[in-house]
């Protein structure tokens, strides 16, 4: 099929416009086009953060006062926080880098057409929709599901709670992770244009083959425990309960089998995006490239063998204790090695401090801030001290929210003008940034110092000592949301009435930048040049 | 630092001070080159990039002495952590259950308390049993914490060096009760403690009911203030007329003597109305006599 | 714009996405290597719990018949025997003679069904299962049988599956849709079944000869 001189091109509107088979909603909902499951994925995760957000502005609410300002009954607490952790963990924050941003941009970066297998992309997202919905639906069940996102057995085997629903979807969710990482993996195998070397990838998607490694191998763990919750739930075998012989701990190593690799699947996509955006706004190439695709797959490798940090007080014997606390601090290597390269990367670079570089910079502040306190939690006395209490709350965050939603709202802010051809408001961006940044360390900060004290999580009341630091995390979580609320209204105001943005508004380098914004469907109208090197600015400015 | 106030103890207050020195170190260091940089390389300064590949011997660098710096944090946690796992030999023992949602503790010569009074300066070792789900054995005063998990043998030790009284949490979640499932740490001096210690417990009657009250776990849902918790409230309950259902039916009965001692024996026999049914356990180790006693405690509940 | 022409485009992408075969086989070896760790989590919690009720467990396997076992074994073995000859009947243009082998498949997996089937009803009407009477206060023997019901439980889930997409491969052989020329579906289905077969192989040591 070379008809490709044919005036009016197959493929060559706008994907936005060029609708396929179908039209209205069902042209999205049923299209296989990489970039439009995409934007499904986008906004449905988008969705799922909004509902979550809203659940964990009522937790800072009901914190006010040490009795419960919202509610008396720990029940709602107890769902509030349960659906919060579900709803950010599964159906935002894994799915949303390599769900939207992955499926629009990877194929993209590396002169593909489209990913490997199209309709799998398709049905993932399907996946992805039906299991939030079943997870969902536990809510109508015969009891508010309350056994935080952990479903700890045998608690989770207890309670009224419709637990088998709550982790039926989970295990559905799951499989649409792991079909995702299968398309990724043989794309980039097997996708990659004439020219384009391994080693001449950009680092975006790059970081998401090692994450695709990860979901394909890590997944199932987690899809097999959910299963055997639910059988155990519904036809009362004994696999975890120990009133039948079963042991509660291995339902906790199967569980972080999966959970703490998770983690990674959630910040190694977010620290590709650092990766192409400080090159991007600093106009030269990223310092010490190959150290940060080897750090890349070495935090997968080494990700997977670190899941019991999480049980260090709960029996684990002291030698396995030993093993994974040392494990711990040794995955905590490659992740320093790139925050150094990044920071070199500024060296002698010409910056722009768009608002997309500015949340690339507080990524950087804030996931060290996230991971040096996971230092601090790696070290067997002072986990015991810690563990269970806001400390690790305000861990995560840092870590999740400060690191990878981060990361992801500046993309967002990054490849705006070439998903939708459209350019944001510069000053709504820099005041929402401040206003996030601000009420961020307000609101997680001050938990690290309830840790300390000794606050354990998950309260739905608390003794009335820890009173002031509490009202001074809720205070900071109200200044969030009104970052949170300026920086979304200016992106999806900017979707529909933005100026017009150029095919290049950054100056960059990798190949999305050299197709029109918005892209065609066919991606590329005709072959692209590959660079000599990856991010070669040089090159591109000689030229 | 006052114990009281914060969950770090002396022995591993070192450790923390270690590991959030180097790490504000670095924070602060990678910080200020970054704004550094972003100053003095702006595009209105430095118009003129230039694209430098990477530097191995700098690569090296950023590895091997971070690598060294997570080894040495590494080695002081791990330390410290070895003797907090050394019991001492002369350590007292204590049985500590935890249920939901409440604890109870039994000394060596059989003594059962809802307090956990110990004498300062003589090492406890605590044995953790859970009668049903995982808790968490939390004293953030002396910074000791373990799991309490259903099957297993956790233990957790500590030197209690002052005198007060502290805070028990459960710091693992475990359902409705979770944030009251607390308990005091009553640290006495020795020979206070010996006198309480060699005290007998009423054996029968009211006094006995109250302290099975407080150590079997009805404490955990039942109040006997009037305020609801998890179940009815003892207060005024002997003798009031209570709407319960029975397979199915709802009617009124009047909560004397036979009344209380099949809601105790088989909870799901009448189910109070707005409680939920089968929350409460079955009350597989109570005596006739202990369930005497407990409704000769409900009754003095006016 | 031109609908014809997108739709032409969106042709051409299908065409492609069946054409790489390299891709479609990496992309199911993927994928089994993620069932590979499904069922992994399971062995490790059989290898866990055997090591702390060994006796527990060889007792339970007392009440397994071996003799079905290793017939059920031979059942499935024979069945991918013949689903591989298949693809090479198919690659060599006897398409008739590489339907009847698929088919030959599709039966050994009823089979297999069906003799587990009779197993369960057994072990359920001799009261061996995770609830009954028989198995309290013994919690090895309670574990030993709920492992046994999930993991044999999940495998005839993977054979029922595999009967589907065999099944499938046989209408897209009737069909004409694989060939001689395209036969990557017959293949990863192949692959499939074997992997449903190779699952066997470890579950046979582990329940039937455990005593
Ligand atoms: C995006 C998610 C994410 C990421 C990336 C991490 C990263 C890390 N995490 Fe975290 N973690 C979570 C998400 C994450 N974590 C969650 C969700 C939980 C709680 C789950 C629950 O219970 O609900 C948790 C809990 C958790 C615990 C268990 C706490 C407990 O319950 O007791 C531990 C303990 O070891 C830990 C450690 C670490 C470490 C060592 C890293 C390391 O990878 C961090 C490495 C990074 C750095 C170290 C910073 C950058 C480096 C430098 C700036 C170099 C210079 C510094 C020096 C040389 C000193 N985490
Ligand atoms: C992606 C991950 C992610 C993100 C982004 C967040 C975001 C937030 N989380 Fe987090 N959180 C988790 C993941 C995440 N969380 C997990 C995994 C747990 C553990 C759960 C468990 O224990 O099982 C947890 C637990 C957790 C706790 C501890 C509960 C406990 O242990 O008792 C708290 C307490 O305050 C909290 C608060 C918040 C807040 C205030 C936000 C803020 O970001 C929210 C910011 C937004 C707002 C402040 C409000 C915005 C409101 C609007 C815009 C309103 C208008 C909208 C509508 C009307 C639709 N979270
Ligand atoms: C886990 C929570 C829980 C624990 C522990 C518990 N109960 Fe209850 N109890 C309930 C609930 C809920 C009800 C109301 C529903 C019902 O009747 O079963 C109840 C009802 C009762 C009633 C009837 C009260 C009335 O108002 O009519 C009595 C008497 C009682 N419990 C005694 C006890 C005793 C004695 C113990 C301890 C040995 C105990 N309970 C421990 C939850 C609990
Ligand atoms: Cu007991 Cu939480
Ligand atoms: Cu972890």
């Amino acid at each position: 099929m070379t008809t490709s001189e044919a005036p009016p091109r197959a493929g060559a509107a706008s994907y936005l416009e060029d609708h396929g088979r179908f039209s209205g909603i069902f042209g999205w909902i049923f299209s296989t086009d990489h970039k439009r499951i995409g934007i499904l994925y986008l906004v449905s995760t988008l969705f799922f953060f909004f509902v979550g957000m809203s659940l964990g502005f009522l937790m800072r609410l009901q914190m006010l006062s040490p009795h419960g300002e919202l509610f008396k009954n720990a029940d709602y607490y107890n769902a509030l926080f349960t659906l919060h952790g579900v709803i950010m963990i599964f159906l935002f924050i894994i799915p949303a880098v390599p769900g939207s941003l992955g499926n629009f941009f990877m194929p993209i970066m590396i002169g593909a057409k489209d990913v490997a297998f199209p309709r799998l992309n398709l049905l993932s997202w399907w996946l992805y929709v039906t299991g939030a919905v079943i997870a969902l639906a536990s809510l109508f069940g015969s009891g508010l599901p309350d056994t935080g996102w952990t479903f700890y057995a045998p608690y989770s085997l207890r309670t009224h709670a419709d637990i088998p629903m709550a982790v039926f979807g989970v295990f559905v969710l799951g499989f649409s992770s792991i079909l995702t990482g299968i398309n990724f993996i043989t794309t980039m195998h097997r996708m990659r244009a004439p020219g384009m070397g391994w080693f001449k990838m950009p680092l975006f998607p790059w970081a998401l083959y090692a994450t695709s490694w990860v979901q394909v191998l890590a997944t199932p763990v987690l899809g097999i425990t959910m299963l055997l919750i639910f059988v155990e739930r519904i036809f009362h075998v004994g696999i975890f309960n120990p009133a039948m012989g079963g042991d509660p701990l291995l339902y906790q190593h199967l569980f972080w089998m999966y959970s703490h690799p998770a983690v990674y699947i959630m910040i190694l996509p977010a620290m590709g995006l650092i990766s192409e955006m400080i090159p991007t706004f600093a106009h030269r190439t990223i310092f010490g490239y190959g150290a940060i695709v080897w750090s890349s797959m070495g935090i997968a490798l080494l990700g997977s063998l670190v899941w019991a940090h999480h049980m260090f007080t709960s029996g684990l014997s002291d030698a396995a204790a030993t093993v994974f606390s040392l494990l711990t601090f040794l995955v905590a290597v490659p992740s320093a090695i790139k925050v150094f390269n990044w920071t070199a990367t500024l060296y002698k670079g010409s910056i722009a401090l768009e608002p997309p570089m500015l949340y690339a910079l507080s990524f950087i502040f804030l996931f060290s801030v996230g991971g040096l306190t996971g230092l601090i939690l790696g070290a067997l006395a002072l986990n015991v001290m810690l563990h269970d209490t806001y400390f690790v709350v305000a861990h995560f965050h840092y870590v999740i929210f400060g690191g990878a939603a981060f990361a992801f709202f500046g993309a967002l802010h990054y490849w705006l003008p070439k998903m939708f051809g459209r350019m944001y408001n510069r000053s709504a961006a820099y005041i929402g940034w401040a206003l996030l940044f601000t009420g961020f360390n307000l609101l997680y900060f001050t938990m690290f110092v309830l840790g300390v004290m000794g606050m354990p999580r998950r309260y739905a009341f608390y003794l009335p000592r820890f009173q002031t630091p509490q009202v001074i995390a809720t205070v900071g979580s109200w200044i969030m949301i009104a970052g949170i609320l300026v920086v979304f209204t200016n992106l999806i105001v900017s979707v529909f009435k933005g100026e017009k943005a150029g095919d290049n508004p950054w100056g960059g380098v990798t190949l999305e930048w050299q197709i029109p914004s918005p892209p065609p469907t066919e991606n590329f109208l005709e072959p692209p040049t590959i660079p000599e090197k990856a991010y070669d600015f040089e090159g591109a400015f000689a030229s | 630092m006052n114990p009281a106030s914060t969950s770090l103890t002396e022995s591993v207050t070192h450790v923390f001070i270690y590991i959030v020195a180097l790490s504000a170190l670095f924070l602060v260091g990678i910080t200020a080159t970054m704004i550094y940089f972003v100053v003095r390389y702006s595009r209105s300064r430095n118009p003129k990039p230039k694209d430098i590949h990477g530097n191995v011997a700098l690569e090296a660098t950023w590895t091997i002495i971070p690598t060294l710096l997570f080894l040495s944090m590494f080695y002081f946690g791990w330390t410290r952590w070895e003797q907090m796992r050394e019991v001492p030999r002369d350590a007292m023992q204590v049985e500590v259950t935890g249920r939901q949602w409440s604890w109870s503790f039994k000394y060596p010569n059989g003594k059962v308390s809802s307090e956990l009074r110990l004498p300062i300066d003589t090492p406890v070792r605590c044995d953790l049993h859970s009668l049903d789900v995982i808790h968490g054995f939390f004293i953030p005063a002396f910074g000791v914490k373990e799991d309490v998990v259903p099957g297993k043998h956790n233990f957790a030790w500590f030197d209690p060096t002052e005198l007060g009284t502290y805070d028990l949490l459960c710091s693992s979640y475990c359902g409705q009760g979770h944030p009251l499932m607390m308990a005091n740490v009553v640290i006495m001096p020795g020979d206070k403690f010996k006198e309480w210690y060699s005290t007998q417990e009423a054996a029968t009657g009211p006094a006995h009911g109250e302290l099975l009250y407080k150590t079997k776990g009805c404490i955990g849902c039942h109040s006997i203030t009037g305020i609801r918790i998890v179940g009815p409230t003892w207060k005024g309950l002997y003798d009031s007329e209570v709407t319960v259902t029975t397979n199915g039916k709802t009617r009124t009965v009047k909560a004397d003597d036979d009344y209380l001692k099949r809601s105790i024996l088989d909870p799901n026999a009448d189910i109070v109305q707005s409680y939920p049914a089968s929350v409460m356990p079955v009350q597989k180790d109570l005596t006739p006599q202990d369930v005497n006693d407990l409704i000769a405690y409900i009754k003095t509940l006016k | 714009m031109s609908d014809v022409a997108a739709e032409a485009g969106r042709a051409e992408h299908a065409h492609e996405e069946h054409r790489d075969y390299e891709g479609a086989k990496l992309g199911m070896w993927l994928f089994l290597l993620s069932e590979c760790m499904l069922f992994g989590g399971l062995f490790v919690l059989y290898a866990m719990y055997r090591a702390d009720h060994p006796r527990a467990f060889s007792a339970g396997g007392s009440h397994m018949d071996a003799i079905l076992g290793v017939a059920n074994t031979l059942v499935l073995l024979t069945g991918s025997f013949a689903v591989a000859s298949s693809i090479t009947a198919l690659q060599r243009g006897r398409r008739k003679l590489a339907m009847g082998l698929v088919g030959t498949t599709i039966l050994t997996g009823v089979a297999f069904m069906i003799v587990k089937a009779v197993e369960w009803s057994g072990h359920i009407r001799q009261g061996y299962f995770p609830h009954s009477h028989l198995l309290q206060g013994k919690p090895g023997e309670q574990l030993f049988f709920s492992l046994y019901y999930v993991m044999t439980g999940l495998h005839g889930l993977h054979v029922i599956a595999g009967i589907a997409v065999l099944t499938a491969a046989l209408i897209l052989m009737a069909r004409g849709k694989v060939t001689q020329e395209h036969f990557v579906f017959l293949e990863n289905a192949a692959l499939y079944w074997h992997l449903v077969d190779i699952i066997w192989i470890f579950l046979l040591p582990l329940f039937y000869l455990a005593a």
